[in-house]
């Protein structure tokens, strides 16, 4: 057996032995049943299940949020002001009581809340705050708030998911990662974009990799987009433009993108984090005029001549991306939305920010781009093309999903010339977010709210100490276990070490005591070799490349670790004792300030 | 087994994977269909109200309220996102509002999808043309000459070409226009105002061969059209041919007397007809007397154009005016029947200097009328002889 801390054949052997111990019972037909539904197995087939019922509650959020904007706005383009005063402030009234008295989980992000479910309430999300976001939101959004679906259909999706995980009695660990496949399949239905859903409840939600998860996810998303496409049909949320880069040198002008969208999230997330802890800390009865006000500025905006901002605003990012606009009105609009969705999410209004997030980015990307083709007119991309990039640039600036910025705006526009464009412009949106902004807005918001849950970005840039950083040069000689206990006497007499690393033949490493090798050579058994009084001990070896963390798990049972080349089991790079870690994470703790 | 204990096997039965997979798979089915049912209503709402903004906007269209009809089409865009019509329609109104950068951006996403409809392609030449983009508009008329077209395509064909054949002579791209014309002309069929329409385009083209083809062709079916009347006289007039000239106009100006241009035409072709010494079937002293009449009106613009040139100060006009002063001057006393009696040849140099005095003062004081206009024209006529 490999006993490098690489293999973890031994826990896998323990979980075979006991599904192979729950095969042996007295009852053959369950115990055959229950081979067949293992719970991984399970799981895979639920998440096919999670995925049509969010994909079929997404349909139907899609259906209630156009139903109320025709009935409490009107059908047509050209609204009426008195209801672009009344709609969005009188529905923010009823908003706020439903919110207060009968779904108070409803308010919020859905994402926070999901990850609060993954990482505090083992799974937990009551299915009466997935009704109670689908009932509210669809009420907003559908009023003129400036909000968007995704964020509410990811949690309906992981209410629906934790509430059939509940039904089944999965494991904790399972239901732990059942609502942010319920999330995935939402997301992915809402947003018509399975891959983007997939990373972004990877990177924004359950925070890691795991091969365990990953299928789930990944099937209850595609499930759900299938539902949504069987339905709603397959046309993406905006129509494409033709998209181009005829010279590189236009990369400068998406960089440029790239700052003005970066200085936006800022304003964006700090309006937020600033305005919402001062509105929560207002009287309680405030809390019920809250939306009403919030909808009533909109409403205001909207009369004044920017009706645009209202909503999710995707008809409105589709007119952007084909040059319905003059850059100065996309600059306008973008300023608007920005303070209109600041408002909404705020007051406490249910509702998402990927959609308006979204709005801001496209219209920043056309005008910018429209204002580069007014003083650079040699400039081939369209405004269509600014806007797609510019959609990823608050993506990855706002948002901070780095990754699912780039993957969106690919998968929205089927076009991969564009990611160059895109990564440009993201990377330094991103940047100049995180230099002035160094906290991300959803951790901002779980903090607001009390919560201390993981923090992905935290954990990619956090400094990771490994096992090269401790290990140490062996002190004493390195023993070979072909020599005779004479000679290995003589050698480890010359050395004020009490411990020895033995190299093994032809692989693997043992240690010995000096006193233990006193003794045996007392004995007569001096012309002995070391392999043949050795005690059956191996000892686990480590890589310099290991995490420090893990070698602390052997280095309190063995008070040497050899730490080897991974090219040459044989190669002896150091040796790691407890004492190495502990002095390690000390000096580390004062170089960080901790 | 008790009711109870039957009731605790069945809550356990239900908990088991198989039973709730089943179960759920019902439920899935279940909601399918309900959720079916939702999206038929809702589909049918959307139809309806996409149909009902866009009948609404077809109205405004009509109507001239390009305003409201932008707002009807965008309503009915929220219902049917990808509608071509809809999508047409919404371009059509604005650009009727002069929004056309916002026209061009539909315009061209529906060229995208559709690069061979005609009507999208006419558009866009429209809008190419009015932001003075010459190449791009051509390109677009072209395309919609030999795009698919709705209804009666070959119509719609003639028609664009038509408007690209205005187009060309609004640039003053006269050979393309001609070229075009040519190809028009080819396919007309008997519709006498298309042959007339097409006469007056050769005539802005000042193909005045093509012009009087056309006049005829019009004419051949519609014998007292005063317009193809006064197109054919004015065509025959500027190839030089009079006679005809004088025919057509004389039949305009009967048909339509209130056509002054027609008149004032015909007016100077009589004149030219008259005052030419040079036409046949005329007596020796009836060319004398018109030699002797056209070289006095000659003396007499030379004069006023004299005057003029002196107030204006041109002393390169003035030593001209001289110069042809003198000339006639020295030649004056002998025009008079008697002595163009004698020696024929004099009327021929006679008339050299009255047309050369003709053509300066023309140069110098701007266009003549009356006779002095036809002596002129006389001498276009007889150039080169």
């Amino acid at each position: 057996m490999d006993p490098s801390p690489n293999s973890q054949s031994g826990t896998a052997l323990e979980n075979g032995q006991a599904d192979l111990a729950a095969l042996l019972p007295e009852r053959p037909r369950g115990a055959l049943l229950r081979s067949v539904f293992r719970e991984e197995r399970l799981f895979l087939v639920l998440s096919v299940f999670i995925g049509i019922f969010s994909g079929l509650a997404v349909v139907c959020f899609r259906f209630a949020i156009d139903w109320c904007r025709i009935y409490l706005l009107g059908s047509g383009a050209t609204l009426s002001p008195a209801r672009l005063l009344l709609a969005p402030s009188l529905t923010g009234l009823v908003i706020a009581l439903l919110v207060i008295h009968v779904f108070p989980l409803a308010r919020g992000s859905g994402v926070n809340q999901t990850k609060a479910a993954l990482y505090i309430y083992n799974g937990y999300i009551p299915l009466r705050t997935a009704i109670g976001k689908f009932i509210t939101a669809a009420l907003a959004i559908g009023s003129g708030h400036s909000l968007g679906p995704e964020d509410p259909s990811l949690q309906i999706g992981a209410g629906l998911a934790s509430t059939l995980g509940r039904r089944m009695r999965l494991s904790r660990d399972r239901m732990r990662l059942i609502a942010p496949v319920g999330a995935a399949a939402g997301l992915a239905a809402a947003f018509n974009a399975p891959i983007s859903a997939v990373l972004f409840v990877i990177e924004e939600v359950i925070g890691r990799w795991t091969a365990g998860i990953l299928g789930s996810v990944v099937l209850s998303a595609i499930s759900s987009v299938v539902v949504m496409r069987w339905f709603l049909g397959s046309e993406s949320l905006f129509r494409i433009p033709a998209v181009q880069l005829e010279r590189p040198s236009e990369l400068i002008a998406y960089a440029i993108l790239g700052v003005v969208g970066g200085f936006a999230s800022v304003a964006f997330s700090s309006g937020i984090a600033t305005l919402r802890p001062r509105l929560k800390a207002l009287p309680r009865w405030t809390q019920y005029f809250q939306p009403a006000v919030a909808g009533l500025i909109i409403g205001v905006i909207a009369v004044l001549g920017a009706p645009q901002v209202m909503g999710a605003g995707y008809e409105y990012i589709d007119q952007a991306m084909h040059g319905q606009f003059t850059w100065q009105m996309l600059a306008v609009l973008a300023g608007l939305k920005i303070i209109a969705t600041t408002l909404s999410f705020v007051s406490g209004t249910p509702g998402g920010m990927f959609a308006p997030t979204l709005f801001i980015g496209a219209m920043l990307g056309a005008a910018v781009g429209g204002a580069e083709h007014v003083f650079l007119p040699h400039l081939s991309g369209s405004p269509g093309t600014y806007a797609l990039v510019g959609m990823g640039v608050l993506f990855a600036g706002f948002l901070r999903a780095p990754m699912t910025s780039v993957f969106m705006v690919l998968e929205v526009s089927g076009n991969y010339s564009i990611i160059v464009p895109v990564i440009v412009a993201n990377t330094f949106a991103y940047l100049i977010s995180r230099a002035l902004q160094p906290t991300a807005i959803f951790d901002v918001l779980t903090r607001q709210d009390g919560l201390d849950l993981p923090s992905m970005e935290e954990q990619r840039e956090e400094s990771i100490l490994r096992v090269e950083d401790a290990m140490q040069p062996p002190t004493g000689p390195v023993l070979d276990a072909e020599q005779p206990l004479e000679n290995v006497l003589r050698q480890v007499e010359e050395s004020p070490a009490d411990n020895f690393l033995v190299r093994l033949h032809p692989s693997g490493w043992s240690h010995i005591g000096k006193q233990e090798i006193r003794t045996k050579v007392n004995e007569g058994k001096g012309a002995h070799t070391l392999r043949s009084v050795l005690p059956m001990r191996q000892l686990p070896f480590l890589h310099p490349d290991h995490p420090l963390d893990l070698a602390l798990r052997y280095a309190n049972q063995w008070p040497l670790v050899p730490v080897v080349s991974r090219a040459d089991l044989q190669k002896l790079e150091g040796v790691i004792s407890q004492r190495d870690i502990l002095n390690r994470y000390r000096a580390f703790n004062e170089e960080t300030g901790d | 087994m008790t009711a109870k204990e039957r009731v605790q096997g069945l809550g356990l039965y239900l908990t088991r994977e198989p039973v709730i997979l089943a179960l759920l798979s019902a439920l899935a089915v279940l909601s399918f269909l309900a959720v079916g049912g939702l999206s038929r209503m809702y589909h049918a709402q959307q139809e309806t109200l996409a149909n009902r903004w866009f009948t609404r906007g077809t109205a405004d269209l009509k109507d001239g309220h390009f305003d409201r009809a932008v707002g009807d089409f965008r309503a009915a865009l929220r219902y049917s996102r990808d509608s071509y019509d809809y999508q047409l329609n919404l371009a059509q109104a604005l650009i009727g509002l002069k929004r056309t950068d916002e026209a061009y951006a539909y315009l061209i996403n529906l060229w995208e999808r559709e690069p061979e409809n005609g009507l999208v392609n006419l558009e866009l030449a429209r809008i190419a043309a009015q932001k003075g983009q010459t190449e791009r508009a051509l390109r677009y008329y072209h395309n919609a000459i030999y795009a698919t077209w709705p209804g009666d395509s070959e119509v719609e064909r003639r028609n664009t070409r038509l408007e690209l054949i205005e187009y060309l002579l609004r640039i003053n791209a006269r050979t393309q226009a001609q070229s075009e014309m040519i190809a028009l002309a080819a396919n007309l069929g008997d519709d006498p105002s298309l042959h007339q329409r097409v006469g007056d385009l050769f005539l802005q083209a000042q193909d005045y061969e093509h012009a009087l083809a056309e006049y005829r062709l019009t004419l051949k079916s519609d014998h007292r059209n005063p317009a193809a009347l006064a197109g054919a006289g004015l065509a025959a007039f500027d190839l030089g041919r009079y006679s005809l000239a004088q025919r057509y106009l004389q039949v305009a100006v009967a048909a339509n007397p209130e056509d002054t241009r027609s008149a004032d035409l015909l007016k100077t072709t009589e004149l030219v007809l008259q005052m030419d010494p040079f036409r046949r079937q005329i007596s020796a002293d009836q060319r004398n007397r018109i030699v002797i009449e056209a070289f006095a009106t000659a003396g007499d613009r030379l004069k006023s154009c004299a005057a003029t040139v002196k107030s204006s100060g041109s002393t390169s006009s003035e030593s001209l005016e001289q110069s042809l002063a003198d000339s006639w001057a020295k030649m004056q006393p002998k025009i008079n029947e008697r002595d163009l009696r004698r020696d024929p040849d004099f009327a021929e140099g006679a008339m050299d200097l009255v047309f050369e005095i003709e053509r300066q003062t023309k140069a110098a004081c701007g266009p003549p009328t009356g006779t002095d206009l036809a002596l002129l024209l006389i001498s276009k006529l007889h150039e080169g002889n």
